[in-house]
């Protein structure tokens, strides 16, 4: 699927272009869990989000299915992400908490702990995941890696090379990619 | 009987004390201590000038009293011990020496030559409870030297007890200061100063009451477990599905990070990786059959209970 890594040529570059093909999967998810405890810790993260969303985030359901959100996260200032707005897709299992969702950037980033079908390389999205976090959390932590990229945990380590020997390159074609596809 | 219902009292107040949990007494008691031994110094004062100027009054009434508790004290140990005898020859050697060494103590040596007659002929109604008290009462009067000692004792014992028993303590070391300087006199007072603590110990509305003597009743509404949970703030729902913690729950610690949850998703996780979710540590093994046993036996909150006891330590 979409969410597995090494997916690379599904990742479209266009936010609105993907997601029509995701509709038929997202439905088929909603039958079975629709009445759980997973549901009711989602309905009360949504409505946590609402009363006091993190700074510059937003997620939110994608339509009437639960299980299925988007996010969007804007480019901090300050970094070559600055003014974008980049869109993610969230996809939570049937038995969230207790498992991560998974998170897959739908926008075009260079990034190197973003791999090219938009799968992150971060830690509490995979063996660190606590059912304690939240997506509040999860967010939190995307917009850190967006200020301080991790090159020794990378999903492309390519551009982590880049990153760590030739910083003002890395930070152009960052700018540019933001440029071209995240505004 | 005046001496039942103090057994009683303090019989029914031993088991909720304990539960509450015998480490967050420590803390609490230390607090305590250094207060209520500032009270008691007020208090003691103020008995002493009392016990001096109403001394010879009570006197009669005292004699009454007086025998009913030592017959009480006397009965039961009779029959549990089979060797009365010893106990007894206790009691005359210190009369004798309290007549010796203290004008004042002669009274209470008068007091109690009627009791050991009445005690040892009349056989009925010694009640175990009552003995299990005065045995109590025995051993601590043993270790009371001094005032330190006296604090740690109480520090040592439970919170309701102290308000029954404490005033009495007071007035036989007030008595002891002032009356004579024998440790062997004391012994023998204090019985009868006990007495006399039921007549005189301070109602609620008593106007002899101190001001500054905690309040009984506020005490019980201020349970220990609340002062706990206050400082690690129990949520009112678990963190991981959002549905309300039960009694059982919001008792189970299962980590030692503090991290709450409800036995439920306890469950999921240790069926998974079973990692706390607050610390991403493994949960301990001996936490998890305390768990599982809190399940399968009926002694749930108990178990639950003694498990964060367990994580605390």
């Amino acid at each position: 699927m979409m969410t597995t890594p090494g997916g690379s040529g599904r990742f479209k570059p266009l936010p609105t272009a993907m997601y029509a093909g995701y509709s038929g999967t997202a439905s088929s998810w909603v039958a079975k869990t629709s009445v759980s405890a997973s549901g009711k810790r989602i309905q009360r993260e949504m409505a946590e989000l609402n009363v006091d969303p993190p700074p510059e985030c937003s997620a939110g359901p994608k339509g009437d299915n639960l299980y299925h959100w988007i996010a969007t996260i804007i480019g901090p200032s300050g970094t070559p992400y600055e003014g974008g707005i980049f869109f993610l897709d969230m996809i939570f299992p049937s038995d969230y908490p207790f498992k991560p969702p998974k998170v897959v950037f739908k926008t075009r980033i260079y990034h190197c702990n973003v791999d090219t079908a938009g799968n992150l390389s971060v830690e509490i999205l995979r063996d660190s995941w606590s059912p304690a976090l939240t997506i509040t959390k999860v967010l939190q932590a995307i917009r850190t890696i967006f200020l301080k990229p991790e090159p020794f945990n990378p999903a492309l380590p390519v551009i982590a090379r880049l990153y760590l020997s030739d910083r003002e390159k890395h930070e152009e074609v960052a700018k540019e990619w933001t440029l071209r596809f995240a505004k | 009987m005046i001496s039942d219902s103090i057994t009683n009292a303090s019989a029914s107040a031993a088991p909720s004390a304990r539960d509450m949990g015998k480490k967050k007494r420590t803390n609490r008691a230390a607090k305590l201590k250094q207060s209520k031994l500032g009270l008691r110094r007020e208090q003691w004062l103020s008995q002493v000038a009392m016990i001096n100027k109403g001394d010879k009054e009570e006197t009669g009434p005292n004699r009454k009293t007086g025998i009913e508790k030592v017959v009480h004290r006397d009965l039961p140990v009779e029959k549990l011990d089979g060797q009365p005898g010893e106990e007894e020859a206790h009691h005359h050697e210190s009369f004798i020496e309290s007549l010796s060494n203290s004008p004042n103590s002669i009274l209470t040596g008068i007091n109690s030559i009627p009791n050991f007659c009445s005690g040892s002929s009349s056989g009925s109604g010694g009640s175990c409870s009552g003995n299990i008290t005065e045995d109590e009462d025995a051993a601590d009067d043993g270790c009371l030297d001094d005032w330190e000692a006296f604090a740690d004792a109480l520090a040592a014992d439970e919170q309701k007890k102290h308000d029954k028993e404490n005033p009495p303590e007071e007035q036989s070391a007030s008595l002891r200061d002032s009356v004579s300087g024998s440790n062997v006199a004391v012994r023998d007072v204090k019985p009868m100063s006990r007495k006399q603590k039921s007549n005189q110990a301070w109602r609620a509305d008593d106007k002899l009451r101190p001001q500054g003597l905690p309040n009984l009743g506020k005490q019980r509404s201020f349970p220990v477990m609340n002062l706990h949970f206050s400082s690690v703030a129990v949520p009112s729902s678990c963190p991981i599905c959002y549905e309300d913690l039960d009694l059982t729950d919001s008792n189970f610690l299962p980590c030692p990070c503090g991290f709450r949850l409800c036995l439920f998703c306890h469950k999921t996780i240790c069926d998974g990786d079973g990692r706390c979710p607050g610390c991403r540590k493994p949960y301990e093994k001996n936490t998890v059959k305390v768990e599982t046993s809190v399940q399968n036996g009926g002694l749930t909150i108990r178990l639950a209970r003694s498990s964060s006891m367990f994580c605390r330590s």
